[in-house]
Parts: C-alpha cells; sequence; structure tokens
C-alpha cells in the first residue's frame, strides 16, 4: 500500500487506529477519537514562544567569565541539545506522518516537530551570542565521539521504522532484500513492533535525555550566570514536558489495546526490550555526565550527583509508562531544580522573581561599547 | 475512585480529610491540591508542571476518592494520581512510587 496525500476512500476516521490504519484524508478536529491530542496541540500553541524575545546580553559577558571546564560542560551541554532536536525537529514528520491514522494525531505530531524547531533556533540564539564562530561549535557535533556515540542510539529506532515503512510502502508486505541491510521482513506485526519500540525511545530522549543539560543549566543560574540561556532552558522544558505526556499517551494508549488490540500483544512483547531502553539511555547519559565533569565539577554538581538525578528521573519516567522502576535512587538529590522546571504561570517559589514571560519584547540597557567589539557585522 | 467534576465545588470547602503516607498522618481540607498541602507539612513531592500535563507529581493511591476540577492533560495510570492538582474528597492514603 502507498502513501497519499489525501486519501480518495471514505471511512469513518473515529473508528480508525491511531497508527496503520487509513492514511488521513479530511484534517478535521470537530470530532476526535483521542481528544487528548487536540488538547496537546491546544496546549503546545498557547506554550509559543521566539528565542529572541529572550535577552542573552549579559550571558555573553557570563560566558567569558566562567573557567575553561565551566565553558566546557557549557557548550558540551549546547552541542547535545541540538542534537537532540535536531533529530527531534524532523523524525517524528518523517517517521510517523506517512503512519499516522487520526486528523487530530497528525496534527499534534506537526505542532509537536514545530516546536522542535524552535529548540534548534533557540540555541543558534544562544551560540551566536556566546561564541564569535558559531560554526566550530555546531561542527562539532557531527564529530565529537561522545556525541555521536549518543547520535547512534537516539536515531536508531527511528530509522529502522522510516526503512520498514518506505519498504512497505513500495513494495508492501513481504521479505525484502536490501542491499547492505540484508534480507527485512515486513509484516503487520514487525512494523507495529518497530513503531511501539520507536515511541518508547522518543519517550526516552525527551523525557530522560535532555535532564542531565536542563540540570546543568539551572546549577548555572542558581549562581546568577547564564540567566538568559536559563530562561531558553526553562521554555524549552515546558514545551517537552508536554512532548514526552503526548509520547507516554501513545504508549499507554497501544499497551492499553483499547485503540488496536495488538498493539495490547506487542507491547506486552517489547516490555523487556523497552526497559532496556530506558535502562541504556539512563547509563549513556551518567556516562555523559562524567565526560562533562572530567575536568572539573561546578558547583552544586557533579558527575555523582547527577548520575543519581538520572537514575532518579529514570525510575519516574518508568512508573509513568507501567515499568518497573529501574533503580534504588529513590529521591531526588537536586530537588532545587523542580523550581527551575516549574512553568511561570504556577507561582512556587516566591524568591524566583523574574519571570521569563515578562522578558517578551525586553531590552537590555546594561551595555557597554566594548560588548560589541567582537560582534562582526 | 477518580471522577471528574465539571466545575468548582461550592460549599463543601472546609471539609477536612486525612491523608495517610507511611507512617505519618495529615490533614488536607478541599480548598486547594494535595501537592502544596503536602509541601506546606514539609513533604517533598516531585513535580514539574504543576498544572497537571507532566505526571511528574504522580503519586500512588492505595484507597479514598480525589477529584480533578480539570481534567488533566498527564496519564494517569490507575492506581495513582496527580497531587498538583487532584482535589482530596475522602480520606485517603498514598505513597511514593519508591516506597
Ligand atoms: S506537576 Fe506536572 S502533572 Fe503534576
Ligand atoms: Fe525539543
Ligand atoms: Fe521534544
Amino acid at each position: 500500500m502507498s502513501y497519499s496525500t489525501f486519501n480518495r476512500k471514505q471511512f469513518d476516521s473515529m473508528k480508525e487506529p491511531m497508527f496503520f490504519g487509513e492514511n488521513v484524508n479530511v484534517a478535521r478536529y470537530d470530532q476526535q477519537k483521542h481528544p487528548i491530542f487536540e488538547k496537546l496541540i491546544e496546549k503546545q500553541l498557547s506554550f509559543f514562544w521566539r528565542p529572541e524575545e529572550v535577552d542573552l546580553s549579559s550571558d555573553r559577558k557570563d560566558f567569558q567569565k566562567l573557567e575553561e571546564h565551566e565553558q566546557h560542560i557549557f557548550l558540551s551541554n549546547l552541542k547535545y541539545q541540538t542534537l537532540l532536536d535536531s533529530v527531534q525537529g524532523r523524525s517524528p514528520n518523517v517517521a510517523l506522518l506517512p503512519i499516522v491514522s487520526l486528523p487530530e494525531l497528525e496534527t499534534w505530531i506537526e505542532t509537536w516537530s514545530f516546536s522542535e524547531t524552535i529548540h534548534s533556533r533557540s540555541y543558534t540564539h544562544i551560540i551566536r551570542n556566546i561564541v564569535n564562530d558559531p560554526t566550530k561549535i555546531f561542527d562539532d557535533i557531527t564529530v565529537n565521539k561522545e556525541i555521536t556515540k549518543r547520535a547512534d542510539s537516539v536515531s536508531v529506532y527511528y530509522d529502522r521504522l522510516i526503512e520498514m515503512v518506505s519498504l512497505y510502502n513500495t513494495l508492501g508486505l513481504g521479505t525484502h532484500h536490501v542491499p547492505e541491510h540484508g534480507d527485512i521482513e515486513i509484516s503487520m506485526r514487525s512494523l507495529k513492533k518497530a513503531l511501539y519500540l520507536t515511541v518508547a525511545s522518543v519517550n526516552v530522549l525527551e523525557a530522560i535525555r535532555f535532564y542531565v543539560s536542563f540540570a546543568c543549566s539551572f546549577a548555572f543560574a542558581e549562581r546568577t550566570l547564564m540567566e538568559g540561556n536559563a530562561k531558553i532552558i526553562k521554555l524549552i522544558a515546558r514545551d517537552e514536558a508536554l512532548h514526552l505526556t503526548g509520547t507516554q499517551h501513545m504508549l499507554n494508549l497501544m499497551a492499553s489495546g483499547k485503540d488496536d488490540p495488538e498493539m495490547a500483544i506487542i507491547a506486552q512483547e517489547c516490555k523487556e526490550e523497552m526497559r532496556n531502553i530506558f535502562i541504556e539511555a539512563a547509563e549513556q547519559e551518567k556516562d555523559w555526565a562524567s565526560y562533562l565533569f572530567k575536568d572539573g565539577s561546578m558547583i552544586g554538581l557533579n558527575a555523582q550527583i547527577l548520575g543519581q538525578y538520572v537514575e532518579y528521573i529514570t525510575n519516574v519516567r518508568m512508573q509513568a509508562v507501567g515499568l518497573d522502576t529501574a533503580f534504588g535512587t529513590k529521591h531526588n538529590p537536586i530537588p532545587w531544580i523542580n523550581a527551575w522546571l516549574v512553568s511561570d504561570n504556577v507561582q512556587v517559589a516566591p524568591q524566583e522573581a523574574e519571570i521569563s514571560s515578562y522578558l517578551v519584547g525586553q531590552i537590555d540597557n546594561d551595555l557597554s561599547e566594548s560588548d560589541f567589539d567582537d560582534f562582526d557585522l | 475512585m477518580t471522577t471528574l467534576t465539571s466545575n468548582k465545588p461550592d460549599k463543601v470547602r472546609d471539609k477536612v480529610h486525612r491523608v495517610l503516607l507511611g507512617k505519618k498522618q495529615i490533614l488536607v481540607t478541599e480548598d486547594e491540591p494535595l501537592l502544596v498541602q503536602l509541601e506546606r507539612e514539609g513533604i517533598h513531592v516531585e513535580y514539574q508542571c504543576r498544572e497537571g500535563y507532566c505526571s511528574s507529581c504522580s503519586i500512588k493511591l492505595l484507597w479514598g476518592h480525589v477529584e480533578y476540577p480539570f481534567e488533566p492533560l498527564a496519564w494517569v495510570q490507575s492506581g495513582y494520581m496527580l497531587a498538583c492538582c487532584a482535589i482530596v474528597k475522602s480520606d485517603i492514603e498514598i505513597a511514593f512510587f519508591s516506597d
């Protein structure tokens, strides 16, 4: 069966499964099989923000004052986040749009991906602001071993699903020989399994992998350093919280069998592999923390504390998708992070007077001539 | 056990319920969600959004009845509740996932 951008068949889209049913034809939102995705779209739209709205002028000065090993921590996290959002800005679209069958889910996927492109744009905004030659930073992302190691794990499930779906769309069901990849079995079962594992690995990407960077960004901000960056990260974290809820819903709907009974069987079959995806990611993130701090820690954070935080957050996320927790860490070793992660419209930490949404359109006057010295215009 | 109410309750305001957490017992009202009331007692609960869309505050509801003034966006596992937005409606017993 090949993909059609406007399926001419007549069918009741309220009876389709989330994936691998009919291709969506009419984009309509007056009725939804799963209203949650419509609600996520609305929430995501209400979160809309632009990186340029956040003033970064003092970050430039702060960055120059950071110790070399702190600059390494800061830049490495930015590179890793750039990788993650590069993947997320395109992959839900490329992998999931050809197989989605509900209009509200299709639009959720597009809205979700779009918000990731804002994240990518914010990294350019940050990097342009703190270094004179952004190319050096961006080029390192594809060659730095510590980062490329991660690129494999975050893209492998997406890539496999994309390959399988394109075989399915061109050649149909059966076993197909692909040069250099060997024989690939395409059955509804194998496709759905690849889908389920992809969604699990995306959940891990958004719900765990970002949090090491988040913690470092907020640890700088706790020392009133790189505060503009922290405001951007706060906005990104708010989006990511919504994205992870989206994938949790997909996983839980699949596992419940309410959407597609076969998916419940697949979810059961994949339980062990899914568990391993979570655990493997947590181990990689702990390694990443050691790499960040290889030349020295920063105040309030070190590789060990960050490792415990990774374990803790992994437990929280596993529990949310019905898995038994994997690690012994029972308490959040850096509870102060929650005050940074919380949405601004909810008052929680009164000491946190500066609210990032107030920064919209702000112009910072606290600049001297010399701040522009090494800007090339 | 978990129900949704379309609109805010009116008069049943100062009703007090017991919340059991391990060996601790805390008294809470229906005026505010459970999370803030636990925090006031010095009990740390994980949270992020405090608006029902991230599931970070998910805790076990062993028995008892809670209601959500608005339907949370986050998935609520059966046997769990979202502390940030749930209003306690009877005596309840809760536990953290780690217990
Ligand atoms: S803190 Fe986000 S759902 Fe409760
Ligand atoms: Fe993102
Ligand atoms: Fe995301």
